[in-house]
């Protein structure tokens, strides 16, 4: 049971990678939500031979006092897609945190934390735009080949 | 007007009309484009889009092409006014900086995002119907 199982997730998993291959080359897929421990261990680091597709899902919020509802859309929409290109630039790039607890009598009377990233994102796309309640949700992906950060 | 020595102003006058006429209709021009947008605390803050005819050669690889269809022969700056979502769709896929900070105060955030595409010369070539912008870099 738990081979032919195994199988099936085998030959499901080729299935999909034969079908996202782009230029002879695999693509992994990055999940939401994966700690460096996590893509070590599934050797997700850009190689050669394969692609890396990250996936981000940016969020922006509509203005309380627009014209229109459609107004209110474009602009939730593309605060949305700087929020996505910051989480891949964060992603790809890493964030720079700077901390500073100031303390008087043995209490903490000030604390700071300033987290900077700055990056150049080309070539993300936008997979799906959700609107609801005034939040705009925008989901984006970037693929990630070797030759692009080779040079 | 006459030249100075009175006889060239006939044979120059044509060849001059269609020189620049071919020039006119033909000829690329070149234009510095800047794009930035500021979003603060996920709003939208502020947003600028700079157009300008450059004022001397541009130099640079040319990188992909857009093409924006203008059948009411419109001027470049009213054309990427009227088409504003898709030229900038473009800009996106074409790069933007990106810089990103968060300043959290007593467990208070506020953050700040700044999307930027640098002063960027474009090759714009006229044609019947459409436009072409190439961009150098």
């Amino acid at each position: 049971m738990k081979t032919s199982f195994f199988f099936s997730a085998l030959l499901i998993s080729s299935l999909a990678f034969a079908t996202d291959s782009v230029e002879s080359t695999e693509i992994i897929d990055m999940p939401e939500t994966t700690s460096s421990s996590d893509s070590v261990k599934n050797n997700t680091l850009l190689q050669e031979d394969y692609n890396i597709r990250l996936s981000v899902i940016g969020q922006g919020v509509a203005p309380m006092h627009t014209a229109s509802p459609a107004q209110a859309f474009a602009l939730a929409k593309r605060a949305a897609i700087a929020d996505g290109y910051r989480l891949i630039a964060e992603k790809i790039k890493g964030v720079r945190v700077e901390g500073q607890d100031t303390i008087k009598n043995m209490m903490v009377t000030r604390s700071t934390v300033r987290t900077y990233v700055r990056a150049m994102v080309q070539n993300a796309n936008i997979v799906e735009t959700n609107f609801k309640d005034g939040l705009c949700e925008v989901e984006m992906e970037v693929t990630l080949s070797y030759a692009d950060l080779a040079h | 007007m006459r030249s100075r020595d009175g006889s060239n102003t006939l044979l120059c006058r044509p060849c001059a009309l269609i020189f620049f006429l071919v020039l006119t209709l033909f000829g690329s021009e070149e234009y510095l484009i800047s794009y930035r947008y500021v979003i603060k605390d996920a709003f939208l803050y502020n947003e600028s889009f700079l157009l300008s005819k450059a004022m001397r050669k541009c130099s640079g690889t040319p990188q992909k092409e857009i093409t924006i269809f203008n059948e009411k022969h419109l001027s470049l700056k009213k054309l990427l006014s009227d088409t504003s979502g898709e030229f900038i769709f473009y800009l996106h896929k074409l790069g933007l900086d990106v810089e990103h900070r968060v300043i959290q105060n007593n467990m208070q955030n506020s953050d700040t995002t700044i999307l930027t595409l640098h002063t960027t010369c474009f090759k714009v070539d006229f044609n019947e119907d459409f436009v072409i912008l190439t961009p150098l870099r």
